[in-house]
């Protein structure tokens, strides 16, 4: 039995029951994609493509980080549209597996790093690939973020991990079309970097603005 | 007219997703259910003098959220994550006033829907956790028990006590979603 507080409550709420769009997943998984194409779009329209690019010229490291790369962030996309709509049996396990074949890049980077013999090479301009990487993530994932706060993620702070996580990969693929370098000390640090500053920005930043 | 509501998936799903394009009285029959089916899942689970500002909470939070059901998808598991999060919400809040002993809940009755509630149910939540924290919980945060009592209690000094308050609600809000 309801009391009349509860009554009252009730009444008020329906009394408000304006139609709404439902948050269907395709929808939100439609306008992730959308934003990826923008972002490699101003990416290539703003920075150029890479030389080389259509020619095959590249390396087969170059090949494997974008594809790892893209695996998380599609990983993490996915995840991340469902999140918002929660339900009890949802598990959300495939970034994580995502992520440790992801792991193999800096791993890569580090053991390249460690056995390189003499100087190691490096160009002023390859940190800036963290910065590009960084800015190309906002535009992949601001959509993302704005799907997430009008959703109702239970776990903010794993939702603002795979937010971060999924946004620096995006952008990182994004940024990677144009990036000049092939190395694999280069790709395995300059590339991970902006992913690992994504996902710790979205863990402790981001997920604070998503809790309801 | 609106028929008699009865409280399994199908309906509940109907009425939501009827309320979702904007029909008033399916709303308001859904959200009657859907009280009633709170505070039978609340149980045991909640002082019973906080039962009805919990229900209040996460009929609110179902209002503000309604868009975010997929109508493709049960209704119940959805109702349920929220009603979950918005519990963990109340267990974080700082309580520290004494609670009637926890008792049945005499109004509410069985049915086949606590088939569903089973399912989804809080109990499944305390199941993940560590003894050693589900015990604490229950007796500060639940049943309003001083730190010193529940250290008396479980044998934990009063230092562990906090601690396995905070790591226990810490896994739970991990496992809102899981321990289906």
């Amino acid at each position: 039995m309801n009391t009349p507080d509860m009554r009252s409550l009730i009444d008020e709420l329906a009394e408000d029951s304006a139609p709404v769009l439902p948050m269907r997943k395709g929808r939100g998984l439609g306008q992730a994609l959308a934003a990826f194409v923008v972002t490699v779009a101003v990416v290539l329209v703003l920075l150029g493509v890479r030389a080389g690019l259509m020619e095959g010229e590249f390396s087969a490291f170059f090949v494997v980080t974008n594809l790892l790369l893209l695996l998380l962030g599609i990983a993490c996309t996915l995840a991340v549209v469902a999140m918002a709509s929660p339900r009890v049996g949802a598990e959300h396990d495939g970034p994580r597996w995502a992520m440790v074949m992801a792991a193999v890049i800096p791993v890569a980077g580090v053991v390249a790093l460690a056995g390189h013999a003499g100087p190691v090479p490096y160009h002023w301009d390859e940190p800036l690939c963290v910065l590009f990487g960084l800015i190309a993530a906002v535009i992949a994932g601001s959509v993302q973020f704005r799907w997430l706060k009008h959703g109702a993620p239970v776990s903010p702070e794993r939702a603002g991990l795979l937010l971060g996580t999924g946004a620096g990969a995006l952008g990182t693929v994004a940024y990677g079309l144009s990036c000049p370098f092939n190395s694999v000390i280069h790709l395995g640090l300059w590339h991970a970097a902006p992913v690992i500053v994504a996902a710790l920005v979205g863990r402790f930043v981001l997920a604070r603005f998503l809790r309801w | 007219m609106v028929a008699p509501v009865t409280g399994d998936e199908a309906t509940l799903a109907r009425l939501m997703r009827a309320a979702q394009a904007g029909d008033r009285r399916a709303y308001t029959a859904l959200l009657e259910e859907v009280a009633r089916w709170l505070r039978r899942y609340f149980r045991r689970r909640i002082a019973p003098e906080r039962i009805d500002d919990l229900v209040q909470d996460v009929l609110v939070s179902l209002h503000t959220k309604r868009a975010t059901y997929d109508p493709a998808r049960a209704f119940f598991p959805w109702l349920a994550a929220i009603a979950r999060y918005r519990w963990l919400d109340h267990l974080r809040a700082d309580y520290r006033g004494r609670t009637s002993e926890l008792r049945e809940d005499s109004a509410a009755e069985d049915s086949d829907e606590d088939v569903v509630i089973a399912r989804v149910s809080l109990d499944r939540l305390f199941e993940k956790l560590p003894p050693t924290q589900a015990e604490v919980i229950e007796l500060v945060r639940i049943e309003g028990c001083s730190i010193a009592e529940a250290s008396e209690r479980t044998g934990q000094s009063q230092s562990l006590v906090k601690v396995n308050i905070h790591r226990g609600l810490k896994k739970l809000s991990a496992l809102v979603e899981k321990a289906n």
